[in-house]
Formats: C-alpha cells, structure tokens, sequence
C-alpha cells in the first residue's frame, strides 16, 4: 500500500527495536497521500510489551518534563508488585496511562465524555492527513477522529466529573491551569499522547526514552505499523491484553503479556481516589 | 553501526547553539489542525505543549551518574525543558533514564547555590554570606599562594567524586601546575576491587557485555535494568536481547532488584559467596569437559608460563578440586543442581557473559572475587570475544598540557593506613578523612571538595562530619557544590558550581559495541545566577598564585582539545562537535581479539624475559643499561611495565594484554599472580570467607545495601522527579526474618551494628534471603535542599522559587545506612567493604 519506502533502513536495523521500525512504517503512508490507509484518519494507539518493561521509570519522568506535570499527580505511571513465596518470588512492572477508549458498542462514547457537560459542545472539521475533513462533537473532553481522548481547558468547568467517571483513574486537576470556563477551578488533566509532539512527527515523549522498547506507538488503521503488527501477532484483541476489558470502554493501550501477569499486577481505583496512580518505589 | 542517511537527515546541524531560530520544523511541519505521522526521523526534536511552538535542540551529554548519555535538551525562550536521548549516539542508540529525564531538576530547584558564599559563624552553625568572586578567589589564593611559594604544595587536598573528560583533565592539569598529588578520588566506595582483580588480568580495562551477540548471560551482583556505570548502553542491549533472541539472564543476587524480577530466574544467593559459586561453576565445566582450549595460552594458571595448555588444565582443575557444587550450596544456599545446569549452559551457549559488580565485589577479599568472573570467562573463551566479556572502548581525546611545578608532592594520606590495602591502585578514600584525623602521614591545610559529599557517601558517616567540623583537622576548606550537603555545611567557603546542563566538557565514556564514541557537552543555556566551571575557576586561581594554564576557559580548553583530537579534528574539530554533538569513526570494527596481534621484537634493546616470557625494552623501561635489567629482570625493574613489548605465546610472540596501569603484570592473564602470592594472598582465585560472617550470633543479620533506578547515591536527592518517586527507603526483610522478630510490615525498626544505630521502617517482603536485610543508600539526608531532605538550605540562592514547592506532598526522607557500617576495607584493593556488616535488628 505503500509507494515510497523510508531512505533509512540501516538506521532502523540499528534501532532493531519493534518501536522504531514501526513508527518508521507509519511515515510511509502519508506522504503517498493515495494509499488506502491514509484516506481515512489514523487511530492511534499504544502497545506496551511486558517482556520488555523493566521498571525504570524514565516514561514516569520523561512525561513530567515533557508536559510539565505537577508533583502530587502524573499522567503515567508504572505499577510494580511482588507476589509468590520466598525463593519462587516474582516481581512485575505495568506502565499504565489514558487508555484512549473508543468507547461503549452502542454510542462509542468513553466514560469521561459522557460525562462531561461540556459535551457534546460544537460541531468541528478535523482534517485528517489526507486532506478530508471529518466531523465530529468537540467538548471539555471530548473524542477526536484519530482516536485520542482530549481535553480543552479553556472550555473546563473543574467539575471534576470526568475525573471520577475514568474507570482507570487517570485523570487529575491540574494546579497549575485554570479551568477556562469557570476561572475559581482548576482545569481536569491528563495524557494527551504528546499531541503537540505527534502533530509534529514525533513520537510520545514516553515512547521516545523507553530503553526496552516496551512502548509502541502508531495507526492501528495502517495494516503495515508496528501497532498492528503486534495486536496482529500477539492477539491483543482480546479482554486479557487491556485494562477492565469488563468496563466496556475499549482501551486502545494493548499489553503484550505472555506471562499472563497483567492481573496480578494491576491495582484498580478506589472509588473517589487516585492512591493507586501514585508512581512509588518501595 | 553507520548510517549516513540517518545523520544527514537529524537537522542537530541547524539546530546547534543558540542558531537555530523557533517556530518551524521545516519540512516537518504540519498543517494547522492536521496530524504529521510520528517517525523516529523526527526524534531529536521536541515542541511546547502550551504554544506548539518547536523548541531549540543543543547537543551535550548527560554527568546525572557517570554512564553519561549523550543527549539533546530543549529549550523554551531561555529556559532548559527537556532532556532527551541523542538519537545518533552509537553508545545510547537515541535512549536516556528517569535520572536523564529528571536532569532539567538539577537546573532548576529553589535550593541551588547561586552565589559564593563565605561563612560567618562557627562551622555548623550554618551562618554564611554572600560575597563576590573576587572576594572568593582572593580569598582561597590568599590560602594556596603561600603553599606554592613555600614548596609544600602538597598541603593543598583537593577531593572529587566524579571528575571525568575534560573535568578530570583541567583538574590534574592544575594540580600539576601548583605541584600538588594530593587528590582524593571515590571509587573505592564504587567498585575498586573490581579493577584492582582485573588489573591483575587483562590490565586496565573497563569490563563490558557483547549483548547484540551474546547467546547466555549469567549475573552476580549487578543490578544492571536499574544502575550501572554504563547503565544505558548495556541494560537496554540486554533486555532486547532477552526480548527478541530469548537469551537467557539468570541472575545471582540476595534480593529480589529489578533485574532479578527481570530476569530467566532469579538464584537467591548468601552475601558474599559469588566468587564461590563461580568458582564452582569453573568446577563443573572443567571436570564435565564443557572448557574451551583457545583462551588458556594467554592464562598463567601456576607459576610455570610456559606450561603447556594441558597442564594448565590439569591445573585448573586442581586449584577448583574443592569448590564442588555441593560445597558451594552448603555456602551459598544456590542449590548444586542448580549450579550445573547454569554451569552446563554458560559453557556450552556459542557466547555467553558474565556480569560481576557491586554485590560480588564490595567484600573481604572481592578483588579475588572478580577474578573468579575472569576465570570462568577465559576457560569458556568468552572473554574480549563477540558475544562475551568485552573491554568497553572510550573516546582518546587529546588536551592542552600546561606547565607543571617544579615542586611535586604528595600527602599519604590517600591509599589508606599502613598496611591496610596491599594494591590501591583505585585509593582507599573511605580513610581520606580518618587518615586526615590520625595526622601521622600529615594533614593538608587546604581541603578543597568538588562533587564529592564525604560526610555522606563514606561508612561511618558520622565521623567524617565531625573531621570536616573541626578546624584544628582541616584549618581552611572549600566546597564546589550547588545544593548544601551534609559536607559542604562544614566549608570555610562554598563556591556555586555549574551544573553539567551549563558547562563545556569533551567526554568519554565506553561503548559496549568496541567503536568509541567522541562528544562534548556544552551549555544548554547560560549558567543561573553567578554559578561558574571550575575551569574558569581554575584560571583565576593559576593568575592570583603566580602561574599560566594552558586555556583561558573550559570552553577554550575544549575548543583546544577537539581541534587537536585526530578523527575530531579531521571531522570539522570543536564547530563540527558544537553542531552534532557526537562522533565516532565510522571505518572503526570492533577489536575483538587484539591480543593475538603478532608484534615484531627483532628492534634494539629488546629482552625475553626467562620469569615472565615478557619481550621488553629495557632502555624504555628506564633501566641503566642492559646488564642491570638482565640483572633485575623485568618484575624487578621498577618502571618495566613502560618497555612491555609483547608476550611469548607458544613460541610467537603476541601484543597479549599489556600491563597498562600502575599494576606490574606479564603480558598473561596471571590468574596465578605472583604479586598476589608476594603480599600473602591467594595467589589462584579462591573462596576466603569474610572473617565477621565465620563469628554471626543466632540472631545476627547480613546488611547489604543497594540502588534503585531513580536516583544517584547523593546527587539526586534534590530532584523533585525522583524524589517523588523514592523518598523513603524502607528496610527488606524476609517474612520469616521478621515473624522471628515480631515485625510487620511498616513497623518502626531498629537496625543496630558494632558502630552505631539507625530506626527505620520494615518492608516485609519474600524479595529477600531470610537472614538479610537491604536498604538503599539514598536517603536520609541531612541536607539536600526541601525535596531531599524536606526543609530548605540556610542557604539562599536567590533561585526563582518554584511554584510547584507548594506542591510537593511527601514527608519522609528515609535513614541512612552508611551511618553504621564501619569504614573498612577489602585488604586486597582497599574497596569499602558495604557488603560485609553484620547487624541485630528489633522492633522500635
């Protein structure tokens, strides 16, 4: 589906890692502007490989920096657990973020959208990368074609509804913006997936320091990303390979989990709390 | 390793120093409202989430720990924002830890020394004030001046922690310039022992892992997916071999690290008993036959170099008789099966490696230890081999040399008491402080510290402050520093050093693939405040005293350098490394193998050795003529080491691994050593037990200490990022170690040994061996700033407050354990023995 073919083959053998060879492959497709894929608008997603998270934090940092996160709250972390018996002991990682839900069967709304009261707000044209311009409702929150769950702070009351409505707990108030509509709150805050890097060719901030290679970022609507080579390859598609698959929001983060570990690892929100969205090493 | 294309196509080229304009990214912009795709092409690059605005990108390298990354950083309208990989370093392939992440930190933390500072009441006392520069230099000439002119420079001490590149060259360059040798260094707290048993092997290298080509990898003591002195270049090798080649990492450690949790297994193991299970290891691959032939005509195994490769094996396995798999699981608890089959596969996988750090070698005799590693590489043939053991390759820059005194001298005082370490060729500088309280070797009446933190990173810490304290010890000391510590609390004056985000330095640290990388680090933006590098200081210095250095500047000084560096020079000198940050050779192979190298010794003045089968020429060797060196013979004559020309191998002679250090050694690996043997020692690499582990009471437990991911032993602490992340450090203690003792998790503990005693809390955990406790060696600072120690210095640096201070939630800053772990030392190396204390522990 592609015409052109990245000039920089050796520089991605280098690289070898699954991240780097698929980011590569996605910038094929939109420069040929006639491929089939890129017709339509991408929808970005994340893999995270288990095998190959080693804890080290640099995403939990990196994402602080890039977005000048707040101390007190974070817009990704990484959960750690021990469990098992002395000498069997295992231990695992689990970086965790906004899963970018695609929303319920029915309405394909995610759960913080709905709720927001800000949405559904104005009709808006988002030109996808090809040129076509496609509709959708903009809002305080709201769900963009491509897939990313975003958050306009200048339209944010801080009712903190959506807050409370993210099964996964991922977002915050941001002490540092005012909510834009309703100046005495703050404004509700979490991963945009470094929009302001992707709409430049960049990829997540999170994604570029991972030693391991354990982020992926691409289009899983481009059959040829590494994105949808490895939901192909691994059977992401699955209720084991996402986070509360039982909420019916349809994450678009898939984990790569041979081990079967992301259960055990995994610690939920506590209704009214974001405790467990606290990165701490023991 | 090369890609043209790749370079080309990093616009770091446009975006170099203060050249490149904001607001565009060229062909890479994107249409308002429309998506670009993300490509790795692009990294390198970075833009403002508030106004998209691109943010301008310099070249430099990281100093957060001593692996030093090279990098890019972002800057938005002056101020530093993001850190970043270097996407075209060969070493770091583009990737950076949280430390590197959390660099923009050490820029800008409300703490941070802006300004001299000189104290006005009683050391302690933590009354200063602000004076000029001036004043400073003034100052501290008026100190060192007198010393010069009185031909005792060595009462000047100057003290460092991590000097490395062109922070290192300027500093020696100075002290040779005022004719002082006494400089104190660190790495006997880091892993001295580890170069002091590979000294003795293959010279002074600086071991490595081949992982893109390694098919097995066994590790004892190394926490690598978490810190390591070349943490990045290897750990994210190693995780992607594991990933895509499914090579297998068993790791040996006494608690369950990231590494270990990461690893094919974790083998619990006794502190102290690696260099035993290695040992044991060798045991099982020699006795089952597994060995490989080709290394053993560069191993001395016996005092006979000439013996032939069947006696040497004949004596391998004689000197391992003992260390049966059994035996080693009676010590170790490693069970023995468990020992073969990773034995078994270790020596039957095409290449295989061995990593061996801290955990190995921080003991009663842990340079022996280290050389157990080095056995069990060469019989397997996995040592300097694709795939194996490799010798990490750094950068040869060239530098301006100024003049030295005349008068050159030293202090004592640097290599530990009398008869305390038999080779400390890394120093003894847990003893720098005590030695300089005993006085019978001198004392120093200038102490000038730079990135050094004694009074934290030592054993028994709390005696190294009372030394910095008290001026009858110390009359006149100075600190480099930018936050106040626990040392320079005690400083007569504090100089507000840069940080490495806003200085000029060339570097060097290896390459794990064998193709050295040359970069620089240059400012990011300009230095806060009136902080200032020490080259410059320096300078100022060399003008006040009476001498002239060979730079005006650290910027000059490293202009200079890579203008006179080959391959730098060729490849556009210091504009070419201000644009890209980084280069390497790109005809460069690996060298692999060099020590089959035939050398030509039909030259003049070149002798064989009888004892050694050394070919050396005795007139380089500084001999006085031929008959004294025959006479002497080349052990015997003192500087040999400097004619070393090749070694007999089978009758060729080879280039072998030249003694390159102050460690005299044939061209063999002498894993048969007669300097060992002539100091007492065990002359074959051997399991000697630690002498406080034979006497433990029933309720005893081992301490042993550790890193975690996010920070640097003391340097880190003021990093809000990271801090926030790991503030505390709670003691590991296996549930039914703490069941014996009524603890539960989150219990106040006390942890007591022969020195001293500190409360903490207990982790209860199954990540550890029962009988142990860990705890990181991070915490409990008495001062590093509000984020590291939780309330701000006395010092007011003028820094712009941060406004998310008000922000920062956490209220613990966890307990020190270097406070009672006594300062003593590996006899062998000198290395601080962290690993080796024995303390009680009960509920508070």
């Amino acid at each position: 589906m592609t015409q052109t073919k990245t000039p920089n083959i050796d520089r991605r053998q280098l690289l070898g890692g699954t991240g780097a060879a698929v980011a590569g492959a996605v910038a094929l497709t939109t420069s040929s502007g006639e491929a089939e894929a890129a017709a339509k608008a991408p929808r970005w997603a994340m893999v995270m490989d288990l095998r190959r998270c080693i804890g080290c934090r640099a995403c939990t940092v990196a994402c602080k920096a890039e977005n000048d996160v707040s101390l007190g709250r974070f817009r990704t972390v990484v959960q750690e657990k021990t469990w098992g018996t002395f000498p069997t002991t295992k231990k695992g990682f689990l970086p965790i973020m906004c899963n970018h839900c695609e929303g319920n069967e029915k309405d394909k709304v995610p759960p913080c959208v709905k709720v927001c009261p800000e949405y559904p707000g104005e009709r808006r044209k988002w030109p996808s990368p090809s040129g076509k311009k496609i509709r959708y409702r903009h809002g305080a929150t709201y769900k963009r074609p491509d897939g990313l769950i975003l958050i306009d702070k200048s339209l944010c009351i801080g009712c903190g509804k959506c807050i409370e409505a993210c099964p996964y707990g991922v977002r915050s108030f941001d002490p540092f913006v005012k909510a834009g509509k309703k100046p005495t709150e703050q404004a509700a805050d979490k991963c945009d997936m470094c929009t302001h890097r992707v709409e430049n060719g960049v990829e997540p901030s999170c994604v570029n320091t991972c030693q391991g290679r354990a982020r992926i970022f691409g289009d899983l609507n481009d059959p040829d990303s590494e994105v949808s080579k490895l939901v192909k390859e691994h059977n992401l598609k699955t209720p084991n390979n996402v986070l509360l698959h039982e909420e019916g929001t349809n994450p678009h983060v898939f984990y790569i989990d041979p081990d079967n570990v992301l259960k055990t690892i995994y610690k939920q929100r506590t209704k009214g709390k974001l405790d467990h969205f606290v990165d701490q090493i023991t | 390793m090369t890609n043209l294309d790749r370079r080309n196509f990093f616009k770091l080229a446009g975006a170099s120093g203060a050249a490149l304009a904001t607001g565009t990214a060229g062909s890479q912009q994107a249409l308002a409202g429309s998506l670009k795709i993300p490509s790795t092409e692009a990294s390198g690059l970075d833009f403002s989430p508030t106004t998209g605005k691109q943010r301008q990108t310099i070249p430099s390298s990281c100093w957060q720990c001593v692996t030093r990354d090279a990098i890019v950083g972002h800057v938005e309208d002056g101020r530093l924002k993001k850190i970043e990989g270097h996407p075209d370093s060969i070493r770091t392939l583009g990737k950076i830890c949280a430390k590197g992440q959390a660099g923009v930190n050490q820029v800008y933390f409300p703490d941070r020394i802006l300004y001299p500072m000189q104290r006005v009441g009683k050391r302690g006392e933590h009354k200063w004030k602000r004076i000029s520069w001036d004043a400073a230099l003034d100052l501290i000439a008026s100190k060192l001046k007198p010393l010069y002119d009185a031909g005792t420079p060595e009462l000047f001490m100057y003290q460092y922690g991590r000097h490395k590149g062109s922070q290192s060259s300027i500093m020696h360059d100075f002290m040779d310039a005022f004719g002082s040798h006494t400089i104190g260094t660190h790495t006997s707290v880091c892993e001295g022992p580890k170069w002091v048993g590979q000294e003795s092997l293959w010279g002074g290298m600086y071991d490595n892992w081949d992982y893109d080509n390694t098919d097995f990898v066994v590790n004892f003591g190394s926490n690598q997916f978490e810190t390591h002195t070349n943490h990045i270049p290897t750990a994210q090798r190693l995780i992607r071999a594991m990933a895509e080649r499914n090579v297998p990492l068993y790791t040996f450690d006494v608690r369950l690290s990231n590494t270990a949790a990461m690893s094919t297994e974790w083998v619990p193991i006794n502190v102290g008993k690696d260099g035993l299970v290695m040992l044991s290891m060798v045991n099982v691959i020699m006795n089952e036959g597994l060995f490989r032939k080709d290394h053993f005509k560069y191993m001395r195994v016996s005092q006979d170099h000439k013996a032939s490769v069947d006696d040497k094996i004949a004596a391998v396995k004689a000197h391992v008789a003992k260390f049966t798999p059994e035996f080693a699981e009676k010590e170790s608890g490693v069970p023995a099966d468990k020992i073969r089959d990773i034995a078994r596969g270790f020596a039957k996988a095409k290449a295989a490696c061995v990593i061996s750090y801290r955990g190995t070698v921080m003991h009663f005799h842990g340079a022996d230890q280290e050389r157990a590693a080095m056995l069990l590489a060469a019989i397997t043939n996995n040592l300097d081999r694709a795939g194996g053991r490799v010798m990490g390759v750094g950068a040869g820059w060239k530098h301006p040399k100024s003049e030295k005194a005349k008068v050159q001298k030293g202090l004592d005082i640097v290599n530990g008491f009398p008869g305390e370490a038999a080779f400390p060729t890394h120093q003894v500088s847990q003893q720098n402080l005590p030695m300089i309280k005993d006085g019978q070797n001198g004392r120093p009446k200038v102490y000038w510290a730079s990135c050094n933190n004694m009074a934290f990173i030592n054993g028994n810490n709390n005696e190294a402050e009372e030394v910095l304290k008290d001026e009858n010890l110390i009359p006149f000391s100075i600190s480099s520093n930018i936050v106040y510590d626990e040392s320079s609390q005690y400083a007569d004056i504090i100089l507000p050093d840069v940080t490495y985000l806003e200085r000029w330095d060339y570097e060097d640290m290896v390459s794990p693939t064998g193709v050295a990388e040359y970069y620089i680090r240059q400012p990011m933006i300009k230095p806060l405040g009136e902080s200032k590098d020490q080259g410059e200081i320096f300078a100022g210095l060399a003008e006040r005293i009476g001498f002239k250095l060979a730079y005006t500047t650290k910027e000059d000084f490293v202009r200079q350098s890579c203008n006179m560096t080959p391959g730098v020079k060729e490849a556009g000198g210091f504009e070419y490394m201000k644009k890209h940050g980084v280069w390497h050779d790109k005809n460069a192979k690996p060298n692999f193998g060099f020590f089959e190298a035939k050398v030509d010794v039909s030259g003049d003045n070149i002798l064989l050795d009888g004892k050694t089968g050394v070919y050396w020429n005795w007139k380089k060797s500084g001999a006085k003529d031929e008959a004294d060196a025959k006479a002497k013979g080349y052990l015997g004559t003192t500087n040999a080491k400097n004619g070393y020309v090749a070694q007999d191998i089978e009758g060729t002679p080879r280039l072998a691994y030249p003694p390159n250090t102050s460690f005299l050694k044939s061209g063999l690996l002498d894993f048969y050593s007669d300097n060992y043997a002539s100091k007492g020692f065990p002359a074959f690499p051997t399991y000697t037990p630690t002498p406080e582990h034979q006497k433990m009471g029933k309720d005893d437990l081992h301490l042993t200490t550790y890193k975690v991911a996010v920070h640097t032993h003391s340097r880190t602490a003021h990093c809000k990022w990271l801090s926030e992340i790991k503030h505390d450090n709670p003691a590991w203690i296996n549930s039914k170690t703490a069941a014996e003792r009524n603890i539960k998790d989150g219990d106040p503990i006390k942890v007591a040994s022969d020195i001293g005693e500190i409360t903490t809390t207990a982790h209860v955990t199954e990540g550890i061996i029962p009988g142990i406790i860990a705890i990181s060696h991070h915490m409990g600072r008495k001062h590093s700033g509000i984020y590291g120690s939780g309330k701000s210095s006395p010092i007011s640096g003028g820094a712009a407050a941060d406004p998310d201070a008000k922000n920062m939630w956490w209220k613990k800053h966890g307990s020190h354990p270097n406070s009672i772990i006594p300062n003593s030392s590996d006899p062998i190396s000198g290395g601080q023995r962290w690993m080796d204390t024995v303390v009680r522990v009960s509920r508070a």
